[in-house]
């Protein structure tokens, strides 16, 4: 069933009309197959994006009925709450650290694995051995043990802790989510064993040496995951919520340092009470997020390939 | 369009009343541990007995992750038919329409008065005091006392505090004490030892910049003297005594409630002592006894008779007063609590004389304050971080909290 | 199935191969260093839980376990597992259907609306799930679903995780077009190309979902917390994170060892299930 060894396919010359019922049957088709998703996007997705959407016009506590206040949850945000800024500032710095870190090594730590004859699977284990835990509150004492004064980070390093320096505790935050590589790294692994190894030996036949086929042969065949871990990690980078939860214990300290978007909202939302300054938040999240994606969707036509469409 | 999104948000719906075999099911949620679930359970059981039509299903979380469980069902309009509340929850609560009075339908006469009026709110007794606690300056028995600095006594005052930790410092090398800089507890009892109090009756701060300015100065310079701990530890309390310095061996007292610092009886090898918060330098005292949870009923329970039944049984029945003991608190039922203080063992012994130590010298609790107290907690903190981290002045962050909070109020 | 690298270049290779095994061992060092700590504290007693700064405890405390096992008294552990695994099983199935369906459908399909209507599908991942918590229980409640496990294992069903139909679609789009073409010319519709040829294909990306879906929904607290309320329809994350509240007593030790508890399930999934992984498609007669 190897693929590259089906002759092109012939078009099926027809009348225009044939090939409009045609057309339209594969239309009817492809709803047939997103009809799950589409139930599951209108009842549980659309609907309750579209009353936080409408929350975050209103002054909506929790407990009372929601009054409308108009645009001034966006203009308190944007003016009045020094607090808002600092965690946006505090985010992009996390975003800027985090994700080329994390994404780096798990593309590494792939690509070392891909090459490897035996262990592999011991390997794999072992590296992904830290997503299993999750941010549960175990691991949260254990990262805030590993870099406190006198922890292990700093008898090797001498720097004191980090956790409780407001100049330091932001890396903390990161490396926890760098440490936790797994779930991108079995996705590039995962890409790395879809690419056809008939390339591989007809580029070696060509004399290509290692470092060509890295780059002519596995950069272009994974960059449609490659893609996909940058969209997604830089999407979850921005909600960066658990780690920062995690390390703080929910504060966001010290001195609000790893008050981080999400982690204020959280505190917005839930223990200020605040639901609709909350929801102004959120979709002021998705709005910058969604322009960040699309920029990435963009430059994406330059750099990823796709098979099915044959060409860059 | 908006109209029905918002009916969508405060339709509340049926809660999970469903009739098992003609039984009236109760849902009764709480937070806690272990221990208390087994006693709870064990009282539950006397109940049904004693009311055979009614099955009472029972569930609990520890306490962060059970406050935003009951935030998300009384926002959803599904809010169980007994729960388990906070001082800090009353209000919100009882205004968003959550709770139902309970007035004569829970016999209150052996309440202590003081402590059922946190439980009302705009004249209705929303809630029902079940257990007290009140705050102590609790302290490793072994090293203040080998440290041979005079031992905290009832009546010492802010001044005498700070001379001990000062003195502690000089004779152990140690902090004497958390920085109390970031607790709004704290900062409460000393205030109510100026006479004045967090929050005025009609929900508005009790309190100006220059009352906050005073405390953080007072503590500032504590801490850069080196007599209480230093910022790098005093943010790392979480609220576990794990995490405090006393706890982890890195000072010689903490402030804490009653009831919690059992967890210190594992921690500290020299073993723990209560004493008394200090008083104002006149001797008024700030401390004073809390309600530890309040029983609440919800307002949309379909058998609110039964609900309120199963609130009087846990708060007033002596049979199940002897099954939970002071688990959830030294009781606030003062006939109960003198016939279950013989049994008490171990550290619920030593609260309870702590607490009887206590009883006819302090004055009577505040309301339970208004819902932005619980964001405003959190805003102490932070603001105090930033002094602790000398970013700012006292004054700068007292002046910035007081911003905060009147807005905070305000909505 | 042999490799293809000459005998003149076998030496540098063995030296190169051996330097590949002492980096990746050393950075398993530093990596699982936090791992052992986390095992080691759970037998630790409890005035060196936080206070010691040394990996291994004096003493070996096994009463952590204990205790951490003794909250779950009310019901059986084994109950607690069945319903992890009858939930986390749910997911899976749910998830590496529905999500298939819809990736193939935004993948290979033409029909009107789909940038529109994948634009959307990224952009619900895009709101923080605190914005829609409250709708999506009013919702369930309104569905007289709460205290079920239906708003546990429905929405995977429903295909609501864009990520995974992200993902799939990334691995459909690698595959050439070709392969539909062929199928077509074979007699296959849509729904036979779908399964006969582009399902089979993309199995390293379904097996992923698979063991994503498992272990997310397995360590999944939160939605478990707000959704059950009985006891007996409790997970064991739920029950062993419930049952050990370390707010109100000193308990760190078996909250530790409740953790250890709690990840053993996942442990034994993962490294029965990861080797699949490397059997994907591409891998037969092929050495990358």
């Amino acid at each position: 069933m190897t693929a590259t060894q089906m002759p092109p396919a012939v078009r099926p010359s027809g009348a225009a009309a044939a090939k409009k019922a045609a057309g339209r049957r594969r239309e009817g088709a492809a709803w047939v197959f997103l009809s799950p998703w589409v139930l599951g996007a209108c009842v549980l997705t659309l609907l309750p994006m579209a009353v936080s959407l409408y929350l975050s016009f209103t002054d909506y506590d929790l407990f009372n009925p929601p009054n409308w206040v108009g645009l001034r949850n966006y203009t308190q945000m944007f003016t009045e709450d020094p607090r808002y800024w600092r965690s946006v500032v505090t985010t992009l710095t996390y975003v800027v650290i985090a994700v080329p870190l994390q994404l780096g090594l798990a593309l590494v730590v792939a690509l070392a694995l891909k090459n490897m004859r035996r262990g592999r699977g011991f390997y794999r284990s072992a590296f992904y051995a830290p997503s299993l835990l999750g941010a549960s509150m175990s691991i949260a004492l254990v990262w805030r043990a590993v870099f406190n004064d006198g922890g292990t980070v700093d008898n090797l390093l001498g720097t004191g802790g980090w956790v409780n320096r407001p100049g330091w505790s932001l890396l903390a935050v990161a490396l926890l989510t760098v440490w936790q590589f797994g779930a991108p790294m079995v996705i590039f692994l995962a890409g790395l064993q879809q690419i056809p190894g008939e390339l591989y030996e007809a580029a070696e036949v060509d004399g290509a040496g290692k470092w060509r086929q890295f780059l002519s042969i596995t950069v272009p065949m994974l960059s449609p995951v490659i893609f996909f871990n940058v969209v997604l990690q830089t999407i979850q980078a921005f909600q960066v919520f658990t780690p920062a939860f995690a390390v703080s214990a929910g504060k966001g300290g010290p001195a609000d340092s790893t008050l981080v978007y999400t982690l204020y909202l959280y505190d917005r939302a839930f223990v200020a009470s605040h639901m609709g300054y909350a929801s102004a938040m959120a979709w002021v999240l998705l709005v910058v997020i969604g322009a960040v994606t699309a920029v990435l969707f963009r430059t994406s036509r330059s750099w990823v390939f796709y098979a099915s469409e044959g060409e860059r | 369009m908006a109209a029905v999104l918002a009916l969508c948000v405060v339709l509340s719906g049926c809660s999970g009343e469903e009739t098992g075999g003609g039984k009236v099911v109760l849902q009764y949620t709480w937070w806690g541990n272990p221990d208390r679930a087994a006693r709870t359970e064990e009282a539950v059981a006397l109940f049904e007995e004693r009311h055979p039509g009614v099955e009472v299903q029972t569930s609990f979380a520890g306490y962060e992750a059970y406050k935003q469980k009951l935030a998300t069902q009384a926002a959803g309009g599904d809010a169980p038919d007994v729960m388990q509340l906070d001082y800090r929850m009353i209000d919100q609560y009882a205004s968003g329409g959550v709770l139902l009075d309970l007035r004569g339908e829970v016999r209150t006469e052996d309440i202590e008065r003081g402590l059922l009026a946190t439980g009302v709110v705009d004249g209705k007794q929303y809630a029902i005091p079940q257990g007290r606690g009140t705050e102590t300056v609790v302290y490793d028995t072994k090293a203040w006392e080998r440290s041979g600095v005079p031992l905290p006594r009832e009546g010492w005052t802010w001044d005498q505090w700070a001379d001990a930790m000062r003195e502690l410092r000089e004779k152990t090398g140690r902090p004497g004490g958390t920085d109390p800089g970031q607790s709004e507890d704290a900062f409460e009892v000393w205030l109510r030892g100026q006479g004045k109090e967090l929050y005025t009756d009609d929900r508005r701060l009790g309190f100006d910049a220059d009352d906050l300015a005073e405390w953080w100065t007072f503590t500032d310079r504590l801490r850069r003297e080196g007599a209480v701990s230093p910022a790098e530890q005093t943010t790392q309390l979480d609220g576990a005594v794990e995490n405090t310095p006393l706890g982890r061996g890195t000072a010689i007292s903490d402030f804490n409630w009653d009831a919690p610092s059992s967890g210190y009886l594992a921690l500290v090898e020299g073993g723990v002592t209560l004493a008394p918060m200090p008083s104002a330098g006149d001797g008024t005292p700030g401390q004073y006894f809390k309600p530890s949870m309040f029983m609440g009923v919800g307002a949309s329970t379909p058998h609110a008779k039964r609900a309120a039944q199963l609130v009087d049984f846990l708060v007033n029945d002596p049979d199940a007063a002897k099954i939970l003991g002071a688990t959830r608190g030294i009781p606030v039922n003062e006939t109960i609590r003198e016939d279950i203080a013989p049994e008490l063992k171990d550290f619920d012994k030593t609260i309870a004389d702590f607490q009887a130590s206590l009883d006819g010298t302090l004055n009577a609790p505040p309301k339970a304050p208004p819902s932005g107290d619980s964001a405003l907690q959190t805003t102490f903190q932070r603001d105090y971080d930033q002094v602790s981290y000398e970013r700012m002045s006292p004054r700068e962050a007292a002046e910035n909290y007081i911003t905060e909070a009147k807005a905070e109020l305000r909505s | 199935m042999t490799t293809s690298s000459t005998v003149a270049t076998r030496k540098p290779v063995a030296w190169r191969r051996l330097a590949l095994h002492v980096g990746c061992l050393a950075a398993l060092l530093v990596m699982l260093y936090p791992l052992a700590w986390l095992l080691a504290t759970s037998v630790k007693p409890a005035d060196e839980v936080i206070a010691s700064l040394d990996l291994l405890p004096s003493r070996l405390e096994w009463s952590n376990y204990t205790t951490a096992l003794d909250g779950v008294n009310d019901v059986s552990v084994w109950q607690l597992l069945g319903n992890s695994l009858f939930i986390a099983g749910g997911a899976v199935i749910g998830n590496v259907l529905s999500c298939s369906l819809a990736a193939y459908a935004f993948a290979r399909l033409r029909f009107r609306l789909r940038g529109p209507l994948f634009a959307f599908m990224i952009a619900t991942i895009m709101l923080p799930h605190h914005a829609v918590l409250i709708p999506q229980y009013i919702i369930f409640n309104q569905l007289g679903m709460v205290n079920t496990y239906w708003p546990l294992i429905l929405p995977k069903f429903l295909a609501t995780e864009a990520f995974f139909v992200f993902l799939i679609v990334q691995f459909m789009r690698g595959l050439p077009r070709e392969l539909e073409e062929a199928a077509r010319i074979d007699g296959c519709g849509p729904f036979g190309s779908f399964f006969r040829v582009i399902l089979p294909l993309t199995r390293p990306a379904l097996i992923t979902t698979a063991i994503f879906t498992f272990i997310w929904t397995w360590n999944d607290f939160f939605t478990q917390l707000i959704y059950l309320f009985s006891p007996e329809k409790f997970t064991l994350t739920l029950a062993l994170r419930s049952f050990v509240d370390a707010s109100s007593t000193s308990a760190f030790g078996p909250m530790f060892a409740m953790s250890v508890i709690a990840l053993l399930p996942i442990v034994l999934f993962f490294l029965a299930f990861q080797r699949f992984l490397v059997e994907g498609m591409a891998s037969s007669g092929i050495k990358g």
